[in-house]
This record gives structure tokens, C-alpha cells and sequence, in this order.
């Protein structure tokens, strides 16, 4: 179990169902952020992705349990014409860089427009500086990062998937982010996939890692 | 392939249970969830299959290891579907696909355009993109690890650059990294690994790596047409849960099944694509959709769906690679060249039509 847990029950609390996009240059980091984020592993040579992975990953807040369902794209710019499909209906997405490279940066700031422009209205969008680890090879000021994200209203964190540093707050600070009125943006499914395979009451937390 | 090289991939001859290497025939870790029983099992079946059409092509295709001349008989395209033996695999590829017909009439093509020098930036741009996935190609690999695979990373770069200098239009697109890995695997020589890598993307399948993959976007939606007539209610319920097969089925045509089913599966289907054309992509595809009908139709929602298609390559029926292809040929019987050639055209013109409405759309803004 990677992510984070909570203590207390799930079945006490609502349980959100959020689709999440990470998007950025290729070979930025966002295979490795999300094997991160739900096997706590981390591979040095990642595979690249092809056209997208799916996973899921649940983390539980005070009193909510958000399972979030994640896409994971290629970033290669030629599978840009692919990624309006997985973005399609997106709560959330995460734009990933590399503070090593500036160039990720500007892409990063370009999928960050067309997310404002094309996405759904109300998306929750984080930008993730990636391989914080390489402190010494830094080309993208954290400032920079940080002052662009304020002026446009993004989460910012500079995150390590090799170290795990902020990859399970990332995501967390975006549970928190988001919606989680009745109704609101998470679809109506039936809540039972998650409290059926977590008896009530039981000991082990809510959270489970799929 | 399995029982061929014992040797050479690991196993003791006379191989007893529980003696399976940790590395198949073709260099690849095997997984944690491997079943190796399941393996044993198929594989000892397999292997007699292997010896009789191993003995099979001796009699009828093969003249003194040569191929006979092989275009457009009946017969070798009933062996091909068949399996070819491993040992002749990368001389059948290259005769039925075309491939060494080219390489004749251009020898000197390949080393010319390694030795090139464009000097230009888009040649960088490719050398750079290829330079990125070159540690991210098979990494688990022995062909291909990091730390002793200097040689085969050189030819792969090789190829690739030398691809991308060949059609500069194209350049290089991920994925190719992966199907000419698998191919430097099998054929083990540069030279004909460019030239199959070319055939196959300048003729066999469709512009799939083209700048705006429009081939590979509307090839999506031909499978999608195809799924609603043959099983239309499987399509039913995909449209009912908003599941593009976009979604689940990109890779399948962009990497040619490599990495989606077990490896010995996927060269059955190529020893087919390289002799009959890109069909059998849809046959495959129709197959192992049809294959989930129940799970799709039972299903809770799009996560289900998706993750049912998560695990083929320790599928039992996609590992009996065998059957699995003589199956594949009868359930997505019939499927004519016309009708998908048809489609294309017209899913082709539908998302250029998007393309350029979408394109009018960002101008006006």
C-alpha cells in the first residue's frame, strides 16, 4: 500500500470515484510517478508508454474515500492527437515536467492551456516539477514553477519518483481539491465495489491498492 | 522459439517440471505472476506441434533452406498461419513480406543513410527522441539491458535513425522502438531489420506513425464499426458506458501485440501480418474482444472493462498460441480485404474532416 492511509472508517464516508489524466513531455516522469503513487515501486529505466495505461488508487480523506481512476499517456508530441480522449471528462489532471529541462516546462505550460481551453470546466490541474532528486542538474527555477501556478490557479509541488517525495501528496492534496459534493462532478455509480471488499468495521483501513 | 535452442534459453534438455528458466526463449524476464505450470503444459504439446511443422515446411516450402518461390501460393499462406519454425522465420519474413526484394534492388541504401549526415533539425530532434526511449526499450530484456547490451542498443539506434532519415516525414514515433527491438530479437541482423521495419511501415499497415497517427485514430473507429456489426452487443454496452476502444486498444495496433499478449503469440500473429497484410490485426483484435463478451456484459463500468484487458499475456488461451490463432481465423470468419479497406477510407476522411474542423476551431479563437 503506497498511498497514504487514514484511520478512520470508510463506510462512514462518502466514496468518490474521480478520473485523473497525467499529461507532459515524454520521459518526464509520469509512468514512474504513478508506480509510484500505487505499487510504492520505482523502476530506473521505465518503459515507455504507448498510447495510455489505466490504473486505480484509493486514498482516503477525513471523511471521504476517493478512488481515483487514473491515465497514464504517452508523451511523445505526435500522440497529442490521442490525449483529448483521455482527457475527455477528466476531475483531475496532473501536468508533469522535469526540472532538469526547461523544455518540459514550456510543454508543461502548453498542456496546461489546452487543458483551460478543452477540458471539462471544473478540473482540478496540478503542475508536478519531477526529478527533484537532480537538484544539482535543476533548470527550472522552483519559483518560476511556483508563481506561474499561482497565477493560474494550479497545485504546485516539485515531486521525486525515485525518492517518493510528495508523490502520495500530490495526489492527496488533489482529493482534497476536489468536489466531493453529491452530485457533483464524480459520476452516480453504485458504491459498492469499494465497501464490499472492505467489510465495515473491519481493522485494516479503508484504503485498498488494486 | 520454445524447444528449438534449448540451450540458449536456459533450459535443461530433457527438461523436467519446475526447470523453466526465469528467462523465456527470447531474453524476456519472466513475470512474477508467470505461470509456470500452465507453461509446461502448453509447452509440451507445443513443442511436438513445432517438430511437425518444422518437418512439414522441410517437405513442402523449403528447397536446401531456401524458400521456393513462395508469393501468393496457397499453401504457404496456410503455413504461415500455421507458425513458421523459428530457425526460418527471419528468411520467411524477409521473402514473403517483400523485404529482401527491396534490400536487392537498394544494397546500398541502408549504409548510405547511416552514414548521412543531414545536419538538420529535424534529424536531431529524431536522434534525440530515439536517444530517450533507447535504456526505456525492453529494459527487463537481456538483448537489451542497460549495463550489456551496448551492441544491441547501437543496432537499434542504427535502425531507427536510419528509419527516420528514410522517411524524414515520419521520422520517429514510439513504438517503433519496441517492434524493431523485437525484430533485432528474432532476425538478428541490422541490415534486414531496417528493411522488414521499412516493409512493414511502408507497406503493410496503414500510416499508423505518421506526425497526427490520423491512420491509427480512424483505425480505432473502423474496429468500432467492425465490433457493432459482428457483436453488436458488445458495442452496446461500450457506447452505453461512453468506452471509447480507443481506450483499450491503441497499443494493439501501434506495438502489433508486442507487450499486450505472451511473446510466442505474438510472432505467430507477425509470421501472418508479414505474408498476408495488416487484416489479421482486426482478426486479433475482434478475437479478443469476443473472447471478454461475458466479463464486458457483466461488467461494472469502464475500470472493469479496461482491466479485463489488462492481463493477456498470462491468459491461458492467449498463451496456447496454437490453437489461439486457429481459433482467432475461424471466429472472425468472414472478413473481407474490401469492407476494411472501405472503412479505412472512409474513417480516414472523417478524422481528417475533425482534424480540420478542431484546427478552424483554435484559429478563430
Amino acid at each position: 500500500m503506497a498511498a497514504q492511509r487514514a484511520t478512520n472508517n470508510a463506510a462512514q464516508g462518502k466514496i468518490c470515484q474521480f478520473k485523473l489524466v497525467l499529461l507532459g513531455e515524454s520521459a518526464v516522469g509520469k509512468s514512474s510517478l504513478v508506480l509510484r503513487f500505487v505499487k510504492g515501486q520505482f523502476h530506473e529505466y521505465q518503459e515507455s508508454t504507448i498510447g495510455a495505461a489505466f490504473l486505480t488508487q484509493t486514498v482516503c480523506l477525513q471523511d471521504t474515500t476517493v478512488k481515483f481512476e487514473i491515465w497514464d499517456t504517452a508523451g511523445q508530441e505526435r500522440y497529442h492527437s490521442l490525449a483529448p480522449m483521455y482527457y475527455r471528462g477528466a476531475q483531475a489532471a496532473i501536468v508533469v515536467y522535469d526540472i532538469t529541462n526547461q523544455d518540459t516546462f514550456a510543454r508543461a505550460k502548453t498542456w496546461v492551456r489546452e487543458l483551460q481551453r478543452q477540458a471539462s470546466p471544473n478540473i482540478v490541474i496540478a503542475l508536478a516539477g519531477n526529478k527533484a532528486d537532480l537538484a544539482n542538474k535543476r533548470m527550472v527555477d522552483h519559483e518560476e514553477a511556483a508563481a506561474y501556478s499561482e497565477e493560474n490557479g494550479l497545485l504546485f509541488m516539485e515531486t521525486s519518483a525515485k525518492t517518493a517525495m510528495h508523490v502520495n501528496e500530490i495526489f492527496l492534496a488533489i482529493a482534497e481539491k476536489l468536489p466531493k459534493n453529491e452530485g457533483g462532478t464524480n459520476r452516480p455509480r453504485p458504491e459498492v465495489d469499494i465497501t464490499q471488499s472492505n467489510p465495515p468495521g473491519g481493522s485494516k483501513g479503508c484504503c485498498s491498492s488494486h | 522459439m520454445a524447444g528449438t535452442s534449448k540451450t540458449s534459453n536456459g533450459r535443461t534438455t530433457g527438461a523436467t517440471i519446475g526447470t523453466l528458466s526465469k528467462i523465456d526463449a527470447y531474453g524476456f524476464k519472466r513475470g512474477e505472476d508467470f505461470d509456470y505450470k500452465s507453461y509446461e503444459n502448453f509447452e509440451s504439446e507445443y513443442l511436438a506441434v513445432l517438430a511437425r511443422r518444422m518437418k512439414r515446411w522441410n517437405e513442402k516450402v523449403l528447397d536446401n533452406g531456401q524458400a521456393k518461390s513462395v508469393k501468393h501460393r496457397r499453401m504457404v499462406k496456410r503455413f504461415c498461419r500455421k507458425g513458421i519454425p523459428e530457425r526460418h522465420r527471419p528468411m520467411v519474413w524477409m521473402d514473403v513480406s517483400g523485404a529482401r526484394k527491396k534490400m536487392q534492388k537498394e544494397p546500398e541504401k541502408y549504409q548510405k543513410l547511416l552514414s548521412s549526415d543531414p545536419d538538420t533539425l529535424e534529424d536531431r530532434l529524431v536522434q534525440d527522441a530515439i536517444n530517450t526511449d533507447l535504456d526505456r526499450t525492453f529494459p527487463d530484456n537481456i538483448h537489451f539491458q542497460v549495463a550489456t547490451a551496448e551492441n544491441q542498443k547501437k543496432q537499434l539506434n542504427n535502425i531507427l535513425i536510419a528509419y527516420g532519415r528514410h522517411r524524414p516525414e515520419i521520422g520517429y514515433c514510439q513504438g517503433m522502438n519496441y517492434i524493431t527491438a523485437l525484430l533485432l530479437i528474432v532476425v538478428k541482423d541490422e541490415e534486414k531489420c531496417f528493411w522488414l521495419l521499412s516493409v512493414l511501415i511502408d507497406t503493410i499497415l496503414p500510416q499508423y506513425y505518421s506526425k497526427m497517427m490520423t491512420a491509427l485514430r480512424a483505425e480505432l473507429n473502423v474496429l468500432t464499426e467492425i465490433v457493432g456489426t459482428k457483436y453488436p452487443n458488445i458495442q452496446r454496452v461500450m457506447d452505453s458506458e461512453g468506452i471509447p476502444w480507443m481506450l483499450v486498444a491503441s497499443k494493439w495496433f501501434i506495438c502489433l501485440y508486442i507487450d499486450i499478449l505472451p511473446i510466442e503469440t505474438v510472432l505467430r500473429i507477425w509470421d501472418c501480418l508479414f505474408y498476408e497484410g495488416s487484416k489479421v490485426l482486426f482478426r486479433v483484435a475482434l478475437f479478443l474482444i469476443k473472447d471478454k463478451e461475458t466479463v464486458i456484459k457483466e461488467c461494472n463500468g469502464m475500470p472493469d472493462i479496461i482491466e479485463s484487458f489488462k492481463n493477456l499475456k498470462t491468459d491461458d488461451r492467449a498463451l496456447e498460441c496454437h490453437q489461439f490463432i486457429h481459433d482467432c481465423f475461424i471466429e472472425t470468419n468472414p472478413l473481407p480485404k474490401a469492407e476494411i479497406k472501405k472503412l479505412r477510407t472512409k474513417h480516414v476522411a472523417l478524422v481528417e474532416e475533425e482534424d480540420r474542423k478542431l484546427a478552424a476551431k483554435r484559429e478563430a479563437r
